[in-house]
């Protein structure tokens, strides 16, 4: 890690290993991944650039290209991490939840920046899940308002806690638009916005898929706006993927990247969350990659 | 875009400095009207602050070989978000110390306290009278003691004397939201020299009292009705940065 070479000068070795790998021609920047061919969610028109590479601290450079050597979670991992994070931590939901919130907005700015967009100002459509996932959705929508995006929420399905009403009010009074009924076509979505985030479901998902969001992930699997996931592609199975459902174009995993992010193809995967203590991620066996400098997001291979 | 009354990130109209009121009344009508919580405040300014600091003094400019912090946090919401500032700098590969001599009874400001410990951030158990022994031992201090919300008049103990040896060291101070010790609007020529001030929010009338390297704006969350009703004329933040340098 850059630090330890710059502190304790023990690390020197990987420095001498990264200018023989960069000789070799092994260190490549981050091109973007193809895109998947069939099926929705995804823009094959709109093939921005890359994102810009959060390579920073050679925080990739120590890794073979393709695959960080990350760990993917199974359901069961990331519900303890979760667990542990609010009992043994003493972290509020409210807390990480807003930092959760951030880092979407921050990777959605990084991979769709206002100037990709072909309206102006740009518009988003946040589509909100029962739970926490759409209460991260909630938090992204408001900071995405801060950066100069202009938000729509779809939240047809909201519990009854005073953290989600509070959300809601915090969206709503930022002048935040909240939509009564879920666009019918898919066309009409990629009419009126640039990009659909899917904050529908996250890590907990199990089972059958309750409506309104049924329709709702029909409808999406149809458009042809890029779809940013927040943490699971809503429909999918936290392990295994799903081929029949939507396919976003990114995938903004929170604390570490579960086992369903293996499956994803899509052209960006950013990390979020950047609060894991260091004690926690060892437990765990994370090895996440280290983050570039203040950032909160990182951009995956 | 972000900001109405600045385009290119050059002013038009004046940037608005609190009085103690106007900082009052924003603060109630973000949590009593926008429905804000207080913790998820207080997480948005203690992260927005360790962002402030990070700019200012990057991990590789400071001069130690360890990249130590001191966060002396007071007792009521100014503490707490020096505590979490101070969580953030270790994320960020700082390692702070906190002194935090009257924890807050406060069960919305305890849990931030065990986050800290869990995290190893160590606490001291008192601060050392020798001045020489913080200037050595640490790169800079955060002053997260007082606020905008300290009562007028004279600095209860502990405090008064930690501003005592504060006032003595010659490593950098930054002061959260209002250096402490100083009235919120009039400032206060006998109290603490920061060299850094982080205004949250929006900056206090004692701001224009602020004789030191860099003031900056931290916390990027202020609904856009709030800053007009308020006429705060707050400049552009940078991409999606939470911290702009006034």
């Amino acid at each position: 890690r850059l630090l330890g070479a710059r502190r304790g000068g023990a690390e020197r070795g990987w420095m001498s290993g990264l200018r023989a790998l960069l000789g070799l021609g092994l260190l490549v920047s981050s091109g973007s991944r193809l895109v998947a061919a069939a099926g929705g969610g995804r823009c094959p028109a709109r093939r921005g650039p890359p994102a810009a590479a959060a390579w920073g601290r050679s925080a990739s450079a120590m890794q073979s290209p393709g695959r960080s050597g990350v760990k993917f979670l199974s359901q069961e991992e990331a519900q303890a991490i979760d667990q542990e994070l609010f009992t043994e931590y003493k972290f509020s939901v409210d807390q990480l939840m807003e930092l959760a919130g951030l880092s979407c907005a921050t990777a959605i700015a990084k991979a769709y920046p206002p100037s990709s967009f072909p309206n102006s100002p740009p518009t988003v459509l946040i589509v909100c899940g029962p739970g926490n996932n759409g209460g991260d959705g909630l938090v992204c929508a408001r900071h995405l308002k801060m950066f100069g995006y202009e938000p729509t929420v779809h939240y047809p399905k909201r519990p009854g806690k005073a953290l989600f009403e509070g959300l809601t009010t915090q969206c709503q009074k930022m002048d935040i638009p909240f939509l009564s009924e879920f666009p019918s076509e898919a066309t009409l979505i990629d009419e009126l916005y640039g990009l659909v985030v899917d904050a529908i479901f996250g890590f907990s998902f199990k089972g059958a898929v309750r409506e309104p969001f049924g329709s709702i992930l029909r409808t999406l699997e149809q458009v042809t706006v890029p779809i940013a996931s927040i943490d699971i592609p809503s429909g999918w199975d936290v392990e295994k993927g799903n081929p029949d459902s939507i396919q976003p174009d990114m995938l903004i995993s929170l604390t570490a990247p579960k086992k369903a992010a293996q499956h994803f193809a899509g052209r960006y995967h950013f990390l979020g969350g950047r609060f894991v203590p260091m004690a926690l991620q060892q437990k765990y066996s994370l090895h996440l990659p280290p983050y570039p400098k203040t950032d909160c997001v990182l951009q995956l291979p | 875009m972000s900001c109405p009354s600045s385009q290119s990130g050059e002013q038009i109209e004046p940037l608005r400095y609190l009085s103690r009121v106007e900082a009052e009344a924003i603060e109630k009508e973000l949590l009593e009207d926008y429905r804000f919580g207080r913790q998820q405040l207080i997480e948005i300014w203690g992260h927005a602050s360790a962002m402030a600091v990070s700019k200012v003094f990057p991990l590789p400019s400071l001069p130690r070989k360890q990249p130590t912090v001191l966060v002396v946090c007071g007792p009521d919401q100014n503490g707490a978000i020096g505590l979490v500032c101070a969580r953030h700098l270790r994320v960020f590969e700082y390692e702070p110390t906190i002194f935090y001599p009257k924890r807050s009874l406060n069960s919305l400001y305890r849990d931030f306290t065990t986050q800290c410990e869990k995290m190893d951030i160590p606490f001291l158990s008192y601060l050392p009278t020798e001045v020489q022994l913080i200037n050595d031992a640490y790169n800079l201090v955060i002053d997260a003691i007082l606020g905008a919300d300290a009562e007028p008049g004279e600095v209860k103990e502990p405090y008064a004397s930690i501003l005592a040896t504060l006032k003595q060291i010659r490593i950098p101070i930054i002061s959260l939201d209002v250096p402490s010790g100083w009235d919120v609007e009039t400032g206060n020529s006998e109290g603490i020299s920061p060299d850094v001030l982080v205004s949250l929010a929006a900056p206090k009338q004692c701001a224009t009292r602020f004789l030191g390297r860099h003031h900056l704006l931290a916390g990027r969350f202020l609904p856009y009705d709030v800053q007009k009703k308020y006429e705060l004329n707050l400049p552009e933040y940078p991409g999606t940065d939470c911290v702009v340098s006034l």
